[in-house]
C-alpha cells in the first residue's frame, strides 16, 4: 500500500475496464439520442414535406387560375377594344358550345345572352378581327349563331382599297369562303381584306369579314372566281360581340321623323321584315333564310 | 324519387356529352331503356324532353326531333315483337338505323328549308351514331340495374 503499486493496479485494471466498459455505452447512448433525433428530424421533414407539397399543389391552382384569369383579362380587354359602328351598341356573350344534338346541320355556334340582353334573330355577331356570324334563333338567356363560314351563309361584301363589291358565301368549316358575283376586270387584290358592304341591313358597313386569298379569271364566266379566308379561327373564339341596336327613348325626335317618313304598315299589328340576299341571286328581297345578310 | 333523378342524370349527362360530339344524339339510349324499363308515363316524359332539347339546340326547323322520337319509338315497337327487347344485337339494329335515319331526315329537312349541308359531314355522324347508340345504351343497362331503384323495385 505504501509503495503504491495496488494504486497504479487499481488505475490499469478498474479504470480501463470501466473505460473499455462505459465508453461503447455512451457511443451506443449517443449513437441512439442521434438517431432519435435524426428520426425526430425526419418526422418533422416528412411533415413539412407534405405540407410543402400541398402548398405547392395550392400555388400551381392559384397559378393556372390566375393564369386562365390573365388570358381572360387579355381577351376581354381586346374584345372591349372594339368600338361598334355609329348607331350600334355592342353586348358581350361567352360562347357556351357548338353544334349540338343530332338536329344542328349548321355551322353553328350557342352563346349565353338571349333576347332578355336585347338580342333577337339577325343580328351581327363579331370579334375584335372580324365578322363571326349573325343570331339564328335566340331564346330568352340564349341564341345559336350562323357562321360565316356555313354553307348557307351569304353577307354583301366589298374590297377594302378597291371597293368592288360581292357575296360572301361559306362553303364549309374546313374550306375557304367564295366571294360570288365579282364581275370580270373588276380590281379586287389578292390579300385584301373585305369588308361589309352593308347592304343587307343586318351587317353594318365596314366590319372586317375575311381576306382575299386567290383571285382567278378562268373560264368564259361573267364571273371572277375569288376565294377568302377567315380573319382568325373562329372555332377557337371563346367570348363574342353581338351587335345591336340600342333602344331609344319614346320621345326622341328621330323616331318621331322616322315615324313621319316611314309607309304606313299593310296591317295592324304587323311589322316589316329587313330585306335580305336571295342566296343564289344575290338580290333583295324578303325571305326568311338562315344565312342572307 | 330516386327515379327521377336518375332520369334527370340521363339528361343532363346526354346534353353534355352532345356538346362534346356534335350532330350525334346522346339521349335516343335513354329514351329506349326508357321504354324498355319503365312504365309509359316515363318514356312520354322522356321524350317530350327530349324532343324540346334537340329542337331548341338544333338549327333545323322544327319537326325534325318529333320525328327522330317518333321514327325511333316506332321501331322499337316494331323492332321487340321481331327481336328480344334487351339484346344486343336489336340495339346495334336500331343504332344503323338511327345512323341511316339521321341522313335521311337532315338531307330531306334541309332540302324542305332550301338549306345545304355537308354530306360528308352526315356520313360521319351517321357513323358515329350507330356506333355510339348501342354502346351507351349497354353502358345505361348496365348502371340502371345496379342502382337501388331497380333493385327496390323487382322485390
Amino acid at each position: 500500500m505504501r509503495t503504491g503499486y495496488l494504486d497504479t493496479l487499481a488505475d490499469v485494471t478498474g479504470l480501463e475496464v470501466s473505460r473499455w466498459v462505459l465508453a461503447p455505452g455512451k457511443w451506443a447512448a449517443d449513437s441512439a439520442e442521434l438517431l432519435f433525433r435524426r428520426y425526430i428530424y425526419f418526422i418533422g421533414l416528412r411533415q413539412e414535406n407534405e405540407r410543402l407539397s400541398a402548398e405547392l399543389k395550392e400555388t400551381r391552382s392559384e397559378l393556372a387560375g390566375a393564369t386562365e384569369r390573365a388570358a381572360l383579362a387579355g381577351r376581354l380587354s381586346e374584345l372591349m377594344s372594339f368600338s361598334p359602328p355609329e348607331g350600334w351598341v355592342r353586348e358581350g356573350a361567352r360562347v357556351v358550345s357548338h353544334r349540338l344534338g343530332p338536329n344542328a346541320a349548321l355551322e353553328t355556334i350557342m352563346i349565353d345572352k338571349g333576347s332578355r340582353s336585347g338580342l333577337a334573330v339577325n343580328l351581327p355577331v363579331v370579334l375584335p378581327f372580324g365578322v363571326v356570324g349573325k343570331t339564328l334563333r335566340v331564346s330568352p338567356n340564349a341564341a345559336v349563331v350562323l357562321l360565316v363560314n356555313d354553307l348557307n351563309s351569304r353577307i354583301p361584301v366589298m374590297g377594302q382599297i378597291h371597293r368592288t363589291q360581292g357575296i360572301l358565301a361559306g362553303q364549309g368549316p374546313d374550306d375557304p369562303m367564295e366571294v360570288q358575283y365579282v364581275p370580270q376586270g373588276a380590281p379586287l387584290d389578292e390579300g385584301e381584306l373585305l369588308i361589309t358592304s352593308g347592304l343587307g341591313e343586318v351587317f353594318p358597313k365596314g366590319l372586317p369579314v375575311a381576306r382575299v386569298l386567290k383571285v382567278e379569271t378562268t373560264g368564259p364566266t361573267l364571273f371572277q372566281n375569288v376565294l377568302a379566308g377567315p380573319l382568325s379561327e373562329i372555332k377557337t373564339a371563346e367570348e363574342v360581340l353581338v351587335l345591336k341596336k340600342p333602344p331609344l327613348p319614346p320621345d326622341a325626335p328621330a323616331v318621331e321623323e322616322e315615324k313621319e317618313a316611314r309607309p304606313p304598315l299593310e296591317g295592324k299589328g304587323k311589322r316589316s321584315r329587313p330585306p335580305v340576299f336571295d342566296n343564289k341571286a344575290g338580290q333583295a328581297k324578303p325571305k326568311s333564310g338562315p344565312g342572307g345578310d | 324519387m330516386l327515379g327521377m333523378l336518375w332520369w334527370l342524370l340521363v339528361v343532363t349527362a346526354g346534353i353534355i356529352v352532345q356538346s362534346q360530339v356534335p350532330g350525334v344524339d346522346f339521349l335516343a339510349a335513354g329514351f329506349v331503356l326508357a321504354l324498355q324499363e319503365e312504365r309509359w308515363t316515363k318514356p312520354l316524359w322522356f321524350a317530350l324532353a327530349a324532343i324540346l332539347i334537340q329542337e331548341g339546340d338544333g338549327s333545323l326547323a322544327f319537326g325534325s326531333g318529333l320525328v327522330w322520337y317518333g321514327a325511333l319509338a316506332a321501331m322499337y315497337f316494331f323492332g321487340h315483337y321481331l327481336f328480344e327487347a334487351r339484346n344486343f344485337l336489336f340495339m346495334i339494329l336500331l343504332g344503323v338505323c338511327q345512323g341511316a335515319m339521321h341522313i335521311l331526315l337532315s338531307l330531306t329537312m334541309a332540302s324542305l328549308q332550301d338549306w345545304s349541308v355537308l354530306p360528308e359531314r352526315l356520313w360521319l355522324e351517321a357513323i358515329v351514331q350507330a356506333v355510339v347508340f348501342p354502346m351507351e345504351w349497354g353502358l345505361l343497362y348496365i348502371i340502371y340495374h345496379n342502382l337501388p331503384l331497380s333493385h327496390a323495385r323487382t322485390v
